[in-house]
């Protein structure tokens, strides 16, 4: 080997500068878009006022350290202050109110734009007062572009991701395939607490807060379809939909969650008979079924027990083409999570292949 | 009611506030700004490992993280009969891609000369 292949130890970067060289708006904002430090829409530029005023949403230090993020486990993570956090939602369009709740985001460590070549989309629920506080939607359009905060906080992290995360350079710490334009901003919204269903508790109650903590909480996963199930109950239809979701082949059909509007969870709860959500959860990832031959295509081992004999799988083996096995792809340590959220216009909802991954308190970042 | 005159000067104020405007567009003042980015971690250099000087009698792992196990045997396979005085091992990694496997390292460790590890989609 060269001197060069046996080297250890680290090579120290150039120091970091608090401020970039001074320059006239267009050119600073020609410099952001041009070296990738955007989500390709012009950004608020972070002036040192501008960051100040930011600065006022918080009781925090501007030095203080927030955490540090990677695109994927990999990559080097990188550190970040509160002041760096200001300047990126500064440029999100962010107002000194929304500050904690994108500081409780940072604070997660979870980047939005998480590198894989199967271009993950990330997910933004918040409970607790801090939604009235600074008006989030969590109603109408709830996940639309239609409200202040859930669009500025939502596309926060997105910018969070790519400059304090050290990812979202294509090619290099961005490797999704086709990309993923949930990214913009990352169903960034406020769950409709006030109309959940008697007995169902707040998405960050579940979770082990208070009910008057305001809770910031983070979904992984890659898609998002509508559905309006008025042919059965929704449970029911539900379960057939989590069964098309190994077709699908995201998630690989082992992870779920719904996002329901008010009317549909009502009816779940009243005419259906779930009286918490944790039921419903239950139910679902009892019942899930899968199709046959996407099973035996992905167990080679199960296969080979079927083909020695072994139960129950010998019997499965026997099941006529099309048919599902009852077998659930759910797992107790991943459950469907529940949100309700949405406008009462139609009893709509919406399911995709998220799971949770974290939440932080964003009431320690006020 | 306006006069000529009057008239005159309303034009001579317009041109030159309008040359005023232009001249504030052309040169815009300099702002500063914040630098958006975070602090990354210094580079840790990781040294390449050591090359064996021969193949042959050595034992070779060709370990697959998760993603199928078609691709990686036929290598294995291709490898051993390219290379026949070489053992060549295969294993999948326990476990999902992202999780450790002490116990697989520590037999390559103990038994094998090198590894190739298949790491993608």
């Amino acid at each position: 080997m060269t001197a060069e292949e046996k080297k250890t130890g680290f090579l120290a970067r150039a120091p970091r500068s608090r401020l970039l060289e001074p320059g006239t708006p267009t050119n600073v904002a020609r410099l952001f878009n041009d070296s990738g430090w955007t989500d390709g829409i012009p950004v608020i530029l972070p002036t040192e006022a501008r960051v100040a005023e930011m600065m006022k949403g918080t009781s925090h230090a501007p030095e203080e350290t927030v955490g540090t993020m990677r695109p994927s486990p990999p990559h080097e993570a990188w550190e970040y202050t509160v002041e760096m956090v200001a300047a990126n939602a500064v440029m999100a369009g962010a107002k000194p109110e929304h500050f904690p709740v994108i500081l409780a985001l940072a604070s997660t460590g979870v980047t939005s734009l998480f590198s894989s070549t199967t271009s993950f989309a990330r997910m933004v629920v918040v409970n607790g007062p801090i939604r009235e506080q600074i008006k989030m939607n969590s109603g109408i359009g709830a996940m639309g572009p239609f409200n202040e905060a859930n669009a500025a906080i939502g596309r926060a992290w997105t910018l969070i991701s790519k400059n304090l995360g050290g990812g979202g350079t294509p090619g290099e710490t961005y490797l999704g395939s086709q990309g993923n334009n949930l990214n913009y901003n990352n169903i960034c919204f406020a769950e409709r607490e006030e109309l959940l269903p008697v007995g169902w508790k707040p998405f960050h109650v579940q979770k082990g807060y208070k009910a008057g903590e305001s809770v910031v909480s983070t979904f992984t996963g890659w898609s998002m379809v509508n559905y309006g199930g008025f042919a059965l109950p929704h449970h029911q239809f539900i379960n057939r939909m989590l069964s098309a979701f190994f077709y699908s082949g995201t998630g690989s059909g082992s992870q779920a969650t719904l996002l329901l509007d008010p009317i549909t969870a009502q009816d779940i709860r009243n005419d259906e008979g779930f009286d918490t959500k944790e039921r419903l959860s239950e139910w679902l990832m009892k019942n899930a079924m899968t199709p046959a031959s996407l099973y035996w295509a992905r167990r080679g081992g199960a296969l080979k027990k079927a083909q020695e004999g072994v139960a129950p799988f010998a019997s499965w083996l026997k099941y006529p083409e099309g048919s599902f096995l009852p077998v659930s792809n759910f797992r107790s340590e991943v459950p469907i999570e529940i949100i309700v959220v949405g406008g009462e216009t139609n009893a709509f909802l919406m399911a995709g292949d998220f799971r949770y991954v974290s939440g932080a308190s964003v009431d320690k970042w006020r | 009611m306006k006069t000529p005159a009057c008239r005159a000067w309303a034009g001579v104020f317009l041109a030159f506030t309008l040359l005023a405007g232009f001249g504030a567009a052309a040169e815009e003042d300099m702002i500063s700004i914040l630098n958006p980015r975070g602090t990354p971690p210094p580079i840790r250099l990781v040294p390449m490992a050591p090359r064996l000087d021969t193949l042959d009698g050595k034992t070779i792992y060709v370990v697959n993280i998760g993603f199928g196990d078609t691709f990686l045997p036929e290598v294995r396979n291709v490898l051993a009969e390219k290379y026949p005085k070489a053992d060549w091992v295969f294993k999948r990694k326990a476990g999902s891609y992202f999780d450790d496997d002490p116990k697989l390292w520590a037999e390559i460790k103990e038994k094998g000369n090198a590894m190739i590890m298949g790491v993608g989609h």
